[in-house]
């Protein structure tokens, strides 16, 4: 396999893919094994609202409960939601927008409508009102922003798709004998895979920030802890605007989502210049 | 010597919006032999591509069937299924296009590509197998240092290196018919008198040949048979001799004298007024009585016939030639 080495090869070498790596490896480490070695964060105690100190590395919230610990419980929540949302939106998407830009006629018409109409939906109410039937718990978070970020998807793939059918290699494909489904699934996708690989990225980083809206709206899961929801309760008891200000509360939350949805950005373009051999110069 | 290839009084058009049909290719009659090269000769837009295109079976949406027959080692390819079709091309009947720089997928090594070709018609093969012909097959069409250059990608080739790995691509599966469009347009002098070599070389080696081109010079070189077209009809056919000694229509005879040669005297070149029609504008009668020199009521009126001027050279043309016998009006 001497092509998967090449691509290795040039992604060690990417400084931006490298940091990106490596910042959602340890994300990823932190969301896997934290919560084994440190207990869930629940009830209260006595140690309320102490800025960061040896025994609580990022304080402690107005129920005395250990940030860190409630970052680290976050991180998971976060992670599960935004790879299944990934998956969902990738699974309805991509297939969706290949077969949209590639043929011609009533069936590319019908998918160009329906992303025009989730796209036109205004997402965020919707969202509100589908997780407040189908009840709040995380996977179906999970589950609606999955549902309702695919025409992104779909269209940057469609975009990618209708440049792509154009090239002569296409027609040396038709020429040379290759099935359709192969020509789409192969050598349609893998020349678009640059575009939707950062727009998967862009996907998770946007579910990220969306759970974490819901939890801030009250819609998220009670019952386990994200990033949003730590934000939400600190905005509850109004810990950004009072003094003395218990900043640790709210910015290291805050903190968490941008370097996760940085991290996950750097490595989608890393892995468009990587996987692009022309692009690898 | 058996037909490879051979076009039946084969007519295609185009439809229009409102499902009028407008006529190209009007009854094509031509054949290809075993082992030899043919070249479909004309300007742009006068069907050639079409012409290789119903070959493949792979005419745009908007292109209709509308009557006729292409028998490929005989067997009608009108009739064939989709999936016979996708078996007959890649196998059978491949081609090589006027594009070296963009026919190869960039994002896959040509190993990868020129195998793929393979499998896909041999699913029995093994990798190694595979990788051992594809070798040969770079090495058929003079790639030097093969084991290098089958992991690379189509962007570290130059244009006529590129063409080359198209021709072995093309020729992986030892096909009946090479059908060739343009192969050496979008190529340096030099290159193209390489890839001329190449396409010559296995012309000997393997089966028969196509050539499309709106360059004479690539005809007289490799081609034993020659039709030159003109929108949409084959106005005149015959051997390459018959053809380059004594071209009798009159758009055959404005090709050749538009040759420049090293002999040319100090006077300009030669040149046909005015441009093929578009399929909308043919008239009822000869598609070339607009641009022709000699061009009389009839000719617009009425479609020439085709007449028969010696043992291997027809011409369909309304004006008298010696020893002509008409072959069907």
């Amino acid at each position: 396999m001497k092509e998967r080495k090449g691509f290795l090869y040039y992604f060690v070498r990417n400084r931006n893919g490298m940091i990106g790596l490596i910042g959602v490896s340890i994300i990823v480490a932190i969301g896997l094994i934290g919560p084994i070695f440190i207990p869930k964060p629940d009830g209260y105690t006595a140690d309320i609202l102490i800025a960061p100190c040896a025994q609580h590395w990022l304080g402690t919230d107005n129920l005395g409960l250990d940030i860190f610990a409630e970052l680290v419980w976050g991180a998971r929540t976060s992670l599960y939601v935004s790879i299944l949302a990934m998956l969902i939106s990738g699974v309805i998407g991509i297939p969706l927008g290949l077969l949209c830009g590639y043929t011609r006629g009533w069936l590319s018409e019908v998918i160009d409508a329906l992303i025009d109409i989730f796209m036109t939906l205004p997402m965020l109410p919707l969202m509100i009102i589908v997780a407040a039937i189908m009840g709040t718990s995380i996977t179906n978070v999970a589950l609606i922003l999955g549902i309702f970020s695919w025409p992104q998807l779909a269209r940057v793939t469609k975009n990618s798709t209708l440049k792509i059918r154009e090239m002569p290699y296409i027609e040396a494909a038709n020429c040379l004998g290759l099935s359709k489904p192969r020509i789409l699934f192969k050598h349609v996708l893998l020349n678009a895979s640059g575009p939707v690989f950062v727009d998967m990225t862009l996907v998770m980083a946007s579910a990220v920030l969306t759970e974490a809206s819901l939890s801030f709206l009250g819609l998220g899961d009670p019952t386990t802890w994200s990033w949003g929801t730590i934000l939400k309760r600190a905005w509850g008891q109004n810990a950004v605007i009072s003094s003395p200000n218990p900043w640790w509360w709210w910015l290291m939350p805050s903190l968490c989502i941008v370097v996760y949805v940085v991290c996950f950005n750097l490595l989608g373009t890393a892995l468009n210049d990587c996987l692009n051999p022309k692009g690898r110069e | 010597m058996a037909t490879i290839v051979e076009f039946k009084n084969y007519s295609m058009g185009f439809k229009d919006d409102d499902g009028q049909v407008f006529n190209l290719l009007d009854r094509l009659n031509f054949k290809v032999e075993e082992g030899k090269a043919l070249g479909v000769v004309g300007e742009s837009g006068c069907g050639k591509s079409m012409t290789s295109l119903s070959l493949m079976r792979l005419l745009p949406d908007a292109a209709t069937v509308q009557g006729g027959e292409i028998f490929l080692e005989g067997k009608d390819l009108l009739k064939a299924s989709e999936a016979e079709m996708r078996d007959i091309r890649g196998n059978k009947l491949t081609m090589i296009f006027q594009e070296p720089m963009t026919a190869l997928n960039p994002v896959l090594t040509i190993g990868q590509q020129i195998g793929e070709i393979l499998q896909l018609h041999h699913p029995e093969m093994k990798p190694d197998e595979i990788r051992r012909l594809v070798l040969q097959s770079l090495v058929d069409v003079g790639i030097a240092a093969p084991e290098t250059r089958i992991d690379q990608y189509p962007h570290e080739f130059s244009g006529g290196m590129r063409q080359r790995v198209m021709i072995a691509m093309a020729i992986i599966n030892h096909p009946a018919l090479l059908i060739a469009d343009e192969p050496t347009t979008a190529l340096d002098v030099t290159i193209q008198a390489q890839i001329l070599d190449i396409m010559r070389r296995l012309k000997k080696a393997s089966g028969s040949l196509m050539v499309i081109t709106h360059n004479l010079g690539i005809v007289a070189e490799i081609c034993e048979e020659v039709v030159v077209m003109y929108a949409g009809r084959a106005i005149e056919r015959g051997t390459l001799k018959a053809i380059f000694d004594g071209p009798l229509h009159p758009y055959t005879r404005g090709l050749m004298a538009s040759i420049p040669t090293m002999r040319s005297e100090k006077k300009p070149l030669h040149t046909i007024p005015g441009s093929v029609p578009t399929v909308y504008d043919f008239g009822p009668g000869c598609r070339f009585a607009a641009r022709c020199e000699h061009c009389t009521e009839q000719c617009r009126l009425t479609v020439p016939p085709l007449k028969r001027v010696g043992k291997d050279h027809l011409v369909q043309c309304w004006l008298t030639f010696e020893g002509e016998v008409i072959e069907h009006a």
